[in-house]
């Protein structure tokens, strides 16, 4: 039996984002939200290590108010029940906030065995808020998993971690938290009914109130502009003597060094 | 007034897209190119309980709306033509049938494994000399003893080649004309029962269509679906709600249409630029969006009508007449904008082109839908 929580993000499907082409402003009027993509794997690991050994999955998310459809999309995954941490300041949080809030919250009310979260959101990819929440909980933390295994003993999980340089094999005591990767698995599409029960799935609406502290940032966005790719529209021959001339090309754009 | 879908709703158009994209795309191509039906499709189909959607889940549906079987329709029909009238001649003409006029007995043994996509269901009304005519139908059924005898023949029927169960429409009494009609459930397998060979189509080139013979072919006498002489009446119930089926294959094959063009338009770059910087091809995209949009709130709301209990049969003709006219008008207009390579083999709007014609021919033409709704208005 392993109780588990899948953390989740709602985020703009990007898709959806436009650009102007003047200004580089990113035109967000006619955008729509998903959970975040990793995060979609996350729940569906949640899942299937419960089909596997038996016990919970819930679904827990922090955002503003207004995300509230995310809960039927991340129920009919197939976790039992979410928690939706809200509260209309909830909008564009930094990672160290979002593990903050987490953290109070699973502390609060939550008892667990393992938390899984995506690598990384679809908007920021930062990478922080596993880390950041299993240091806030004081449990052991594996990062990039794209295996996950429940040790006989049912008392530890066997993570799998892709590096740059290589695979390393962790084992850690539970509770324990991972953070995985697209690999871990291929997540399923809701089937019609799956749909249709989310709605009769138990919510818990957890507020800022509830939780009983502030978050302050410690960043400040000054600037959000597309990224754009400027061609030099260089020509070069393919003979010996060109090849110089190339390498002159990107050692002047800062290309190689 | 609210024109927004549920939450229900649009996770399940999400789901389906992603479903397209996994399965249905991939496939599409050789679904044309080759006529294959896409058998493994359909079984996914089953398992995202996509086969049963607008009948209650005591009959093995998923006890969903109309409006979310018809997204499910567009949405398929957006990526493959053939598999989204695969599902649509099953749920709307073979199950509908069952659910509105079967007895307990016949839901149980028939519209079930239906839903539950345990097999898959065809429809049998039209024949050599009967096509919109539907009262010259020269197929009989003829009571003997504790069985229906049926012969005849009836032409391009679709997923007969692959059908579990058929519901066939048969003369039990010519003197009565239309009124004579009455319609059968038939098994698939049943002696005398013959389904010929896969037709070869100009558009939908998958769905498999084919003639299908009976020659003494006995059915116990409680395969009679409602009563002797009910024939036409559940033809013509069964279309109504078919023709929302259509309009949506429509809609979704006209979306699929606009998606390539504005993508295309965007990329093709002549004298210098983009061909979407063009005023000529500006207005193109404008008209077909416009119309795309137009045909999708007559089908919305023709599928909103029967989820109210309201009637529609009028509305239904409205959606399928502008939504199959819109399809084949905008996928002529797609390529259009593609130029020599949309007509090309293998590129999606060519094949779009070919899939939209039948839309304003099956399940009643377009000047059956303007007989409608004339017929609806000036009675």
């Amino acid at each position: 039996m392993l109780n588990i929580i899948a953390c989740f993000k709602w985020v703009v499907d990007e898709a959806d984002v436009k650009i102007d082409a003047k200004s580089r402003a990113l035109l967000m009027e006619r955008v729509g939200y998903k959970i975040s993509d990793y995060d979609r794997n996350a729940i569906e690991e949640a899942v299937r290590l419960q089909e596997q050994h038996g016990g919970n999955v819930v679904a827990a998310t922090v955002g503003p108010s207004t995300a509230k459809q995310c809960l039927k999309d991340a129920l009919s995954r197939g976790p039992e029940r979410a928690d939706f941490i809200n509260d209309p300041s909830f909008v564009d949080l930094e990672p160290e906030q979002t593990a903050a809030i987490l953290a109070t919250a699973i502390k609060a009310k939550e008892e667990y065995d393992l938390i899984i979260c995506g690598e990384g959101s679809s908007d920021l990819y930062a990478q922080q808020v596993g880390p950041a929440l299993a240091e806030r909980l004081g449990i052991p933390c594996a990062t990039c998993v794209n295996k996950l295994t429940l040790a006989e003993s049912k008392k530890e999980i066997i993570a799998e971690r892709k590096l740059d340089d290589g695979m390393e094999v962790v084992s850690m005591p539970l509770p324990a938290l991972v953070t995985v990767l697209p690999d871990i698995n291929t997540p399923r599409i809701p089937t019609l009914k799956q749909v249709l029960g989310a709605a009769k799935k138990p919510v818990d609406n957890i507020t800022l109130n509830d939780l009983g502290q502030t978050y302050k940032p410690c960043l400040q966005t000054t600037g959000i502009l597309a990224a754009t790719m400027e061609r030099r529209r260089l020509k070069f021959g393919a003979d010996e003597k060109n090849i110089l001339v190339i390498i002159g090309a990107l050692l002047k754009e800062g290309v190689i060094a | 007034m609210n024109f927004n879908l549920t939450e229900e709703q649009e996770l399940v158009r999400a789901g389906v897209r992603e479903f397209c994209q996994k399965y249905v795309e991939p496939l599409a191509e050789k679904v044309d190119e080759e006529a294959y039906f896409p058998m493994e499709t359909v079984k996914k189909l089953t398992e995202q309980e996509w086969t049963g959607i607008p009948y209650p889940a005591e009959y093995g549906g998923a006890g969903a709306d109309y409006l979310t079987y018809i997204i499910v329709v567009e949405e398929l029909s957006r990526a493959c033509a053939t598999t989204g009238f695969t599902l649509e001649c099953h749920t709307s003409l073979a199950s509908y049938p069952l659910y509105k006029f079967g007895t307990e007995e016949q839901k149980q043994k028939y519209l079930v494994p239906l839903c539950k996509g345990e097999m898959l269901g065809s429809f049998a009304l039209t024949e050599p000399g009967a096509g919109t005519d539907a009262g010259a139908a020269s197929t009989t059924a003829v009571l003997d003893g504790d069985e229906y005898v049926l012969n005849g023949s009836k032409m391009f029927i679709s997923n007969s080649p692959v059908a579990g169960v058929f519901i066939i429409i048969a003369m039990t009494d010519k003197s009565k004309g239309t009124k004579g009609l009455s319609a059968f459930i038939v098994p698939g397998g049943t002696p005398g029962l013959k389904v010929g060979e896969h037709l070869n189509k100009m558009g939908i080139r998958g769905s498999v269509t084919a003639e299908v013979v009976m020659k003494d072919c006995r059915i116990p006498k409680e395969n009679l679906l409602g009563n002797e002489g009910q024939g036409f009446k559940i033809a013509m119930m069964t279309l109504d709600g078919g023709r929302i089926g259509i309009a949506a294959q429509a809609l979704g094959i006209a979306q699929a249409a606009l998606d390539e063009s504005i993508q295309y338009s965007k990329e093709r770059v002549q004298f210098g630029k983009p061909i979407s910087s063009f005023q000529a091809i500006q207005w193109m995209i404008a008209n077909m969006a416009t119309d795309v949009q137009a045909a999708r709130f007559l089908t919305y709301h023709a599928a909103w009508c029967y989820d109210q209990g309201l009637p529609y049969s009028k509305e239904a003709a409205m959606a399928k007449l502008f939504a199959s006219e819109t399809a084949a008008r905008q996928t002529n207009r797609a390529i259009q904008i593609h130029g020599g390579i949309g007509f090309i083999k293998g590129h999606k709007v060519e094949r779009l082109y070919r899939d939209a014609k039948i839309t304003e021919i099956y399940e009643g033409t377009s000047e059956v839908m303007r007989m409608v709704i004339s017929g609806n208005l000036l009675r």
